[in-house]
C-alpha cells in the first residue's frame, strides 16, 4: 500500500491510503473507496457512485480538468499525476480544480512526488501526497519560504497584500 | 596501425574541475591520465565511475591518439576540457605548459568528434 | 531604482538556505543528480566544459554600485577574477565550485543580488530597454513593470516546471533596444489613442533551431492586467507546450502550430475566467515600485553643455569617443554613456574585477548609483550630465573600458561557445577576435558604420546569430571548426531573421568573408545606407557574389 501524507489542518500527517486506485481492467473491490482513472469513468463511474462508496478520479497530466465538470461535486478525491517530477501541468490542473472549478475534496499527488516539491504542491492547492518522505521533511519543505509573491490556489496572501498592512 | 586508445573522464562533482581516470584515483591532468588500449577494461573502468554519484559527474570515455609518441584527445572539444580556453592561455590545466601541453595544442590527431555524446546530451 | 525591502531580502535567504540544504542533500548522496540538477539549474548552476558556471540574475539589466562592487568580489575570491555579460544582461562566472556556490550566494544576497530561475524550465530573468529612465522616447519607465513580473514570476507555483524555459523582454520606446521580438513573450509599452498606459504582446518569438519573430496577440492590453495577461499565457502554455520533444517545447512551436490568433483566443478565455483582482497589482504597490525609480533630480547645466562641446571640438578622440558610444539624454544637459566590453583582441562582454570596480566608482561619482547591462554585452551608465562626460571617458580610457565602436563592426555578440560552454560546436571568441582586429581602424570601423555582428558557438543562438546584421553560427564539419553565415537579421523593432548567405566557411577565412561583406557593402551602398539597409534593399545575391569569389570549392 502506497504510504500518504495528507495536510490537515495545516499539519503534515502519516495517514493510510483509504482507497483503491482501479487499474485498467479487473472488478473493484467488494467495497470501499475507488479511485477511477478517467479514461475508465465512462464505464464505470456512475455506478460506483450509486453503489453508496466514496469515489474518486485520477488524471494523468494530459487529461483536461473539464473533463470532471459533471461530477466534481461527488468526488471524495481527485487524484493528478506527475509521471515525472518535473512535468510541471499538475500544478497548473491543480489550480484550475480549486480556483476555477471551486474543488473542496480531497487533491492528492501521485507518481513521481518528491519533497523539493512539496512547497509548489501545497500552493497549487493539493493536501495529500502519495511520497515516502517523512511529514517532518515534507513539512519542512513546504514551510521553505516566509512569503510569496503571487496569489494560487492556497490562501497565503501575496507580499503585495502583506506590504499593505505594515 | 596503433590500436585505438581511450581515456576516462569526468567532472568532479564538487568543484566541476575536469579530471582524468588515472593508476591512482582521478587527476585534473590528462598526462597522467590511465590510456585504455582495450575497450572492456575502459568500459569495466567507466561502469565503476558511474557508481562514484557522490564523487564525479558524468563520466565518459573519449578516444585518444598518440602524436610524436604523446597521448593527446582526438576530439577538438576534449582537448579544450583538457587544456582550458583556447582564448585564456593563462587559465585551465594548461598554465603548466611543458611538452604534452604543446601536444595538446598542436595535435593533428583529430579528423573525428567522437568523445562527444551529441549536440545536447540526454542522460 | 528598485531596493529590496524586508520581504525581499527574506525570499533569496530563504532560497539561499534552502539551496544550502539541497546541495549538502547531493554530497550526501541523499538525492541523485537527477534529481538535484533541475534544482541546481533553477539556480543557476551549470556544469560546463572546465567548471561550474554560475549565472546571475541582474534583474532588467539594472545595477547600483554595490551590487557590482560585490560582482567583483566574487570574481576575485571565488573565481579567476572576471566576469561575462551575457546576452539576456546577466553576468556569468566560468570557474566557480558547486562547494562554493551556497556562500556565493549567500554574498550576493547581502547586496540583493542572486541567481534565482536563470536556468531550468522556468520564467528567467525579465530583460528590458538599458536606456529605459534616461531615453526621450520612451512611454513609460520599463523598469517597473520589469520589477512588477521579477516578483511574479518568482517561485511561481504553478510554473516552476515549463516545458521549456520561458524568457520575457519589455521595453517602453518604439526604438526596440530589448529584441523583445525575439522572446517568448514581448512587451511594448506605449499609450493608446487616449493616452492609457498599455502594452503591446507579443509571443511566440525565439531564436535556437527554429528561429521566429514574435506574433502580436494583443494590441492595447491595459497596464494594469499586466501579470493576469501574462499568467493566463503561461497557464496555457505549461498545460499544452509539447513535453515530448526537447527541440518543440518552447511556446514559439505551440503559437506556429495553432495559429496566433487561435492562441491569442485561448488566453483570451482563461484570462477572461480568472480572478484577475487576486493577480494583477493594487495600484497601492505598483505606486510604491514606481515611487523607487524616476528619483534622479537632473540639473540644468548650460555650462557644462558648453564645456563639453568645447572639448567635443578640440579632443579628436573625445569626439570620436562621443559620436560612437555617447547616446542622447531625455534631458539636454544629460547623456547616456555607453562602456564598451569589446576591446579589440579580448572576450566580447568580459571584464575582470578591476574594471567593474571602476564602472562601480563611476556610477557612484557620477552616475547617480545606476548602471545598466545591455543584450549587446556592454555596460551603460544612463545618467552622466555632460560637464562630468569628459572625466568619465578619461576613468574609462585608462581602464580599457572606451574602445568607440558601439554598434560598429567591432562591437560583436559573441557567446562563449567551445572554449567554455559545454553545448558548443565550435568557439565563437577567437573568431570575434580575428573580425574585431580588422576593423580595428576607428576610422575604417566608422567609415562601414552600423554593423551588428552575431557569433554563435552552436544551435541554441545563445550569440542571437539569427539576428545579426551579419550573422555567423559555428559547426563542427568532421571534426573541424566551420561557420555559416546569415545576413539581414535584426533585433530591433524592424527585427527579421538573417537569410543564409551560402556553403559554411572554414575558421580561417571567417575574417576574410567578413571583409568581404564589409567592401561590397562600400561600394553598393546608397547614401544614408546602414549595411543592414542595403542588404534589405539588394537581398543576399551580390554579397553572396562577394563573398565567395574566387573560393575554393568547400
Amino acid at each position: 500500500m502506497q504510504m500518504l501524507i495528507r495536510l490537515e489542518a495545516g499539519r503534515f500527517v502519516r495517514a493510510a491510503d483509504d482507497f483503491i486506485t482501479l487499474a485498467a481492467e479487473g472488478d473493484p473491490p467488494a467495497d470501499g473507496g475507488v479511485i477511477v482513472p478517467l479514461a475508465h469513468w465512462a464505464e464505470m463511474g456512475e455506478r460506483l457512485l450509486s453503489e453508496g462508496r466514496e469515489v474518486g478520479v485520477r488524471l494523468t497530466s494530459a487529461d483536461p480538468v473539464e473533463a470532471l465538470l459533471p461530477v466534481l461535486e461527488r468526488l471524495s478525491v481527485v487524484a493528478v499525476e506527475f509521471p515525472i517530477f518535473r512535468d510541471g501541468r499538475g500544478y497548473s490542473a491543480a489550480v484550475l480544480l480549486r480556483t476555477r472549478l471551486g474543488y473542496r475534496g480531497e487533491l492528492r499527488a501521485v507518481g513521481d512526488v518528491l519533497v523539493d516539491q512539496a512547497w509548489n504542491l501545497v500552493r497549487c492547492g493539493f493536501d495529500a501526497f502519495e511520497t515516502n518522505a517523512s511529514p517532518e521533511q515534507f513539512a519542512a519543505s513546504a514551510h521553505r519560504f516566509r512569503h510569496v509573491y503571487q496569489a494560487s490556489a492556497d490562501d497565503r496572501p501575496p507580499a503585495f497584500v502583506e506590504r499593505e498592512t505594515v | 596501425m596503433s590500436a585505438s586508445l581511450q581515456a576516462l573522464t569526468a567532472n568532479d562533482l564538487l568543484t566541476g574541475e575536469v579530471v582524468f581516470r588515472s593508476m591512482e584515483g582521478w587527476t585534473p591532468r590528462f598526462a597522467d591520465a590511465q590510456l585504455f588500449s582495450d575497450p572492456l577494461d575502459a568500459r569495466a573502468e567507466l561502469d565503476l565511475a558511474v557508481l562514484e554519484t557522490v564523487r564525479l559527474a558524468d563520466p565518459y570515455l573519449i578516444d585518444v591518439a598518440l602524436t610524436d609518441g604523446l597521448p593527446s584527445p582526438t576530439s577538438f572539444r576534449e582537448r579544450i576540457r583538457a587544456l582550458g580556453p583556447t582564448v585564456r592561455e593563462d587559465l585551465g590545466p594548461q598554465t603548466e605548459g611543458g611538452p604534452l601541453v604543446d601536444a595538446l595544442r598542436h595535435s593533428h590527431a583529430a579528423a573525428r568528434s567522437s568523445g562527444r555524446l551529441g549536440l545536447i546530451r540526454k542522460r | 531604482m528598485y531596493s529590496y525591502d524586508t520581504i525581499d531580502a527574506a525570499m533569496l535567504a530563504d532560497r539561499n538556505a534552502e539551496f544550502r540544504d539541497q546541495v549538502a542533500r547531493r554530497l550526501s548522496g541523499d538525492m541523485s543528480e537527477a534529481q538535484f540538477k533541475p534544482l541546481r539549474l533553477m539556480n543557476g548552476l551549470y556544469l560546463q566544459l572546465h567548471s561550474y558556471m554560475l549565472r546571475v540574475a541582474i534583474p532588467y539589466g539594472s545595477l547600483n554600485p554595490s551590487q557590482l562592487r560585490a560582482l567583483a568580489h566574487v570574481a576575485r575570491r571565488w573565481d579567476k577574477g572576471y566576469g561575462h555579460f551575457t546576452t539576456r544582461q546577466n553576468l556569468q562566472f566560468h570557474w566557480t565550485r558547486l562547494s562554493d556556490a551556497p556562500d556565493i550566494l549567500d554574498h550576493l544576497a547581502t547586496v540583493g543580488l542572486h541567481a534565482i530561475q536563470t536556468s531550468g524550465n522556468c520564467i528567467r530573468n525579465t530583460t528590458s530597454d538599458p536606456f529605459a529612465g534616461a531615453a526621450a522616447d520612451e512611454a513609460d519607465d520599463a523598469r517597473i513593470w520589469c520589477e512588477a513580473i521579477r516578483q511574479w514570476s518568482s517561485f511561481h507555483p504553478e510554473f516552476t516546471y515549463l516545458p521549456r524555459k520561458f524568457k520575457i523582454a519589455v521595453t517602453a520606446s518604439a526604438t526596440d533596444r530589448a529584441a523583445v521580438r525575439a522572446h517568448d513573450i514581448g512587451l511594448v509599452l506605449h499609450r493608446n489613442d487616449e493616452g492609457r498606459l498599455g502594452f503591446e504582446v507579443i509571443v511566440g518569438g525565439g531564436l535556437g533551431r527554429t528561429p521566429f519573430i514574435g506574433k502580436t496577440i494583443r494590441d492595447h492590453l491595459p497596464a494594469e492586467h499586466l501579470l493576469s495577461y501574462l499568467t493566463a499565457i503561461l497557464r496555457i502554455y505549461n498545460l499544452e507546450g509539447r513535453r515530448d520533444n526537447l527541440y518543440k517545447a518552447r511556446i514559439k512551436i505551440l503559437v506556429d502550430s495553432l495559429g496566433a490568433a487561435a492562441f491569442a483566443e485561448k488566453v483570451e478565455a482563461e484570462w477572461v475566467a480568472m480572478d484577475r483582482a487576486r493577480i494583477d497589482l493594487p495600484d497601492l504597490e505598483l505606486a510604491r515600485i514606481r515611487a523607487s525609480f524616476g528619483l534622479i533630480a537632473h540639473k540644468s547645466d548650460p555650462g557644462g553643455r558648453a564645456a563639453f562641446e568645447a572639448d567635443k571640438a578640440s579632443d579628436r578622440a573625445f569626439s570620436r569617443f562621443v559620436r560612437n558610444n555617447v547616446s542622447a539624454h531625455k534631458h539636454p544637459d544629460y547623456a547616456i554613456v555607453s562602456v564598451s566590453l569589446k576591446t579589440i583582441g579580448d572576450t566580447p562582454g568580459d571584464a575582470s574585477a578591476d574594471q567593474m570596480d571602476v564602472v562601480a566608482d563611476l556610477g557612484e561619482a557620477y552616475g547617480h548609483g545606476d548602471i545598466r547591462v545591455t543584450h549587446a554585452q556592454n555596460l551603460v551608465l544612463p545618467h552622466i550630465s555632460l560637464r562630468d562626460v569628459r572625466a568619465v571617458y578619461e576613468k574609462l580610457s585608462a581602464a580599457g573600458l572606451a574602445t568607440p565602436n558601439i554598434d560598429l563592426a567591432s562591437d560583436i555578440i559573441a557567446c562563449p561557445g567551445l572554449d567554455y560552454c559545454a553545448l558548443a560546436n565550435a568557439r565563437a571568441i577567437p573568431i570575434s577576435q580575428d573580425i574585431a582586429r580588422r576593423f580595428a581602424d576607428p576610422d575604417r570601423a566608422e567609415q562601414v558604420g552600423e554593423l551588428k555582428i552575431k557569433i554563435s558557438g552552436c544551435i541554441n543562438a545563445c550569440g542571437h546569430h539569427h539576428l545579426g546584421h551579419i550573422g555567423i553560427l559555428g559547426v563542427d564539419k568532421k571534426g573541424e571548426e566551420f561557420f555559416q553565415f546569415t545576413l539581414g537579421g535584426s533585433g530591433a523593432e524592424d527585427a527579421s531573421v538573417g537569410q543564409a548567405l551560402g556553403p559554411a566557411v572554414p575558421a580561417d577565412k571567417v575574417a576574410d568573408t567578413v571583409d568581404r561583406l564589409a567592401a561590397a557593402y562600400l561600394d553598393l551602398r546608397a547614401p544614408g545606407e546602414r549595411f543592414l539597409d542595403t542588404v534589405r534593399r539588394l537581398g543576399v545575391a551580390p554579397f553572396k557574389a562577394a563573398a565567395y569569389a574566387d573560393a575554393d570549392p568547400a
